[in-house]
């Protein structure tokens, strides 16, 4: 996707997706050390957080809250919950990492429509209100599962754009499956010019975003989605009403930070489509969007 | 005009620069890593004209260098240095003077010095959001010399990262017991503390350039005088004060960077000193650096310092005919060549030093007959694990 002279370039699969790092060494030789911790840390991050592990910290948290007990969890992760918390009031409500038995239960593999008495099993049990982590106690409801989707691997990508700066590294680009963080500035004040995949074939691309620093997120129905009775189904689930979001179909958003990128697209496609333009404007960032009716918004702020 | 940015993304950016990935605090290594170095430093001999008698030979040091450096967790760094050094040669007994009245220096004996030096200390690193907390601990002995000595250190960065102000307190107590006392009426044991203070302010000024400022301030006190030297007398107690301004500039265009330092150093024995070194740090390709280095180096004259030992005046009065202590000035070069490939890392130096009372920017009014020229090269192997 970024081609420049002067980068080297390594790819990876890592947190479920293609993962891509460009960056220009201000000590040549260093490349393998840096590519090397920027792998660990992507491991650590991922086998942390990952909720497809069983030995995870996350799965521990929501194996230990069926259990009705309470778990110490440590400085990053109360940094993470809270960061969630603002996305949640932010959004009022839409984006809730609670929705955990939510997501499970909507199988995009299986292409099964669970039933309503499921939906409200799992919604029952979707509430960050309910969550609490005072002196780095977690507690939270018996059934209650949380699910760092949407902040996690944004967080990864700031944190080795960060990791990397630190190791010497002058500039680069970190790219885990399109959400993208810059690491220090391109000389000659040239931008990183990102291509916004189209929803309905990655292949083509419907816009560029130049992004100088921070970083740039993607949501949308790229590539987990099902058609069920001639509907098409998101995986980007409303906690509100259980049911796959309806507004717009993708968004890309570029931010001071991933994560902040990444918060804002995951509230922008929970919102109801007017809502979510209005909002994204009233940010005042770079945004590409294509809605319902597969027109293409754009704002260069 | 672009729309101001608004509340909701501040509010978004909050907690989101709170994580702690992102937020730019310090951090302890990566990575554990060791190395390795051995050096040889070799003093020019003397000529005859010098040193009319005895050996002409003067020092030669190996020194063996072990360095082991690892993160604990994530907020602690553990470092074990090791260094043994091998010494032999000979160094100044006292200067006299030849019938023309010029300086002529009489080595220490035929026999010469042989001596070994070992030394150990072990330090760590407490990474705090901002800033870090250090201390060191170590031991050095040689067979007529032992030191004790600890240190603590702090760091606080401000101003979103770009400046970092930095302080330290050192603390060693020696003990000094010559060899041959009785044999040359040397003395038999003698004890010198030393206490030193520094402050330091360093500031990324740019993308590409960094400015370090620092003052250091030592206390010395105790037996200060060479024990083997013939006529060494030297006051009880020095206080020495140093500020040093480092610059250092990367140049992308040259993928190079140079480095431009400059020390004023005074004590109280009357010696000031001025030092000037600049390097250039050249990038070649993606496995080699080299870096050629140059220094300047010019000192005045302790005000005790006789460049002819006079055995007349009174065992207490002041007097030395240490060359360190003369008016001098010295100009040194070298290269470093940096070779990297995957964990491992090679490091080669060469330097050639050599001082020189025609070079000193001061007054030079009793020249020392012993300053030294000397060349040392090393080799350093690097490994990250």
């Amino acid at each position: 996707m970024i081609s420049d002279d002067e980068t080297t370039a390594r790819f990876c699969r890592a947190m479920g997706s293609d993962c891509e790092f460009h960056l220009c060494f201000e000590n040549t030789s260093d490349s393998q050390f840096v590519f090397k911790c920027m792998l660990d840390e992507l491991e650590r991050l991922e086998s942390k957080y990952s909720r497809f592990r069983k030995d995870s910290l996350l799965s521990q948290i929501n194996l230990t809250a069926d259990q009705g007990e309470e778990i110490r969890i440590d400085d990053e992760t109360q940094s993470l919950l809270a960061h969630a918390l603002n996305c949640f009031e932010q959004s009022e409500g839409l984006f809730d990492i609670t929705a955990g038995r939510l997501n499970s239960l909507w199988d995009f593999k299986k292409k099964k429509v669970p039933t309503a008495e499921e939906i409200n099993c799992a919604l029952s049990v979707t509430d960050f209100t309910k969550v609490s982590w005072t002196n780095g106690l977690l507690s939270m409801p018996v059934g209650m599962n949380l699910d760092f989707g949407g902040i996690v691997k944004e967080y990864a990508a700031d944190t080795l754009a960060v990791l990397a700066k630190k190791l010497g590294v002058k500039y680069g680009l970190i790219n885990l499956g399109g959400d993208i963080a810059t690491v220090g500035y391109k000389p000659d004040d040239v931008p990183w010019k990102i291509g916004i995949a189209d929803p309905r074939s990655t292949k083509t691309e419907i816009a560029t975003i130049n992004i100088y620093s921070g970083g740039l997120a993607t949501s949308g129905d790229y590539k987990r989605f099902f058609i069920y009775k001639g509907e098409r189904f998101s995986h980007i689930l409303n906690p509100k009403t259980g049911f796959p979001c309806t507004g717009l179909r993708a968004v890309s958003v570029a931010a001071n930070l991933c994560t902040v990128a990444g918060s804002i697209a995951t509230i922008a496609m929970l919102k109801e489509e007017p809502d979510a333009i209005d909002w994204l404007n009233g940010l005042g960032i770079p945004f590409v969007a294509m809605d319902s009716n597969l027109s293409i918004l754009k704002n260069d702020a | 005009m672009k729309p101001r940015k608004s509340s909701g993304l501040i509010a978004l950016s909050a907690t989101a620069l709170a994580l702690p990935g992102i937020s730019l605090s310090d951090a302890p290594p990566a990575q554990s890593s060791a190395f390795y170095k051995i050096s040889n430093y070799s003093e020019d001999d003397l000529e005859r004209s010098e040193s009319p008698f005895g050996d002409l030979e003067r020092y030669d040091i190996d020194v063996h260098q072990f360095r082991l450096i690892s993160p604990i967790g994530r907020n602690f760094s553990f470092s074990l240095d090791a260094n043994h050094e091998t010494m032999s040669g000979a160094s100044p007994w006292y200067t006299s003077s030849d019938s023309n009245g010029d300086p002529i220096v009489a080595l220490s004996g035929a026999s010469g010095i042989y001596d070994e030096r070992s030394e150990v200390s072990f330090s760590t690193s407490y990474y705090l959001s901002q800033g870090t907390v250090s201390g060191t601990a170590g031991y050095s002995e040689e067979n007529d010399y032992r030191a004790i000595y600890y240190a603590l250190g702090g760091s606080r960065n401000f101003n979103s990262e770009l400046t970092t102000l930095s302080f330290g307190y050192s603390y060693s107590s020696d003990e000094i017991f010559p060899t041959d006392a009785a044999l040359f009426n040397r003395v038999k044991h003698e004890r010198k503390n030393s206490k030193s203070g520094v402050v330091s302010v360093s500031q990324i000024i740019s993308q590409n350039s960094t400015y370090q400022v620092s003052l250091s301030i030592s206390e010395q006190a105790g037996f200060l005088s060479d024990p083997y030297k013939l006529k060494d007398v030297r006051p009880s107690s020095k206080t020495q004060i140093a500020f040093t301004n480092s610059f250092r500039h990367f140049l992308q265009k040259n993928n190079a960077a140079v480095h431009v330092n400059y020390r004023y150093y005074h004590d109280d024995f009357g010696i000031s000193s001025h030092t000037i070194d600049s390097s250039w740090h050249q990038n070649i390709g993606r496995s080699l650096r080299v870096v050629p280095n140059i220094r300047y180096y010019t000192q005045s004259a302790a005000y005790f310092f006789t460049n002819i030992a006079d055995f007349t005046i009174p065992n207490n009065a002041y007097q030395s005919s240490d060359y360190r202590l003369s008016a001098f000035g010295a100009l040194s070069g070298g290269i470093d060549l940096v070779f990297n490939y995957g964990r491992w890392s090679t490091i080669l130096s060469a330097e050639r030093y050599v001082a020189n009372d025609s070079f000193a920017g001061y007054a030079v009014n009793r020249p020392s007959a012993s300053l030294v020229k000397f060349n040392r090269f090393s080799i350093g192997f690097e490994y990250i694990f």
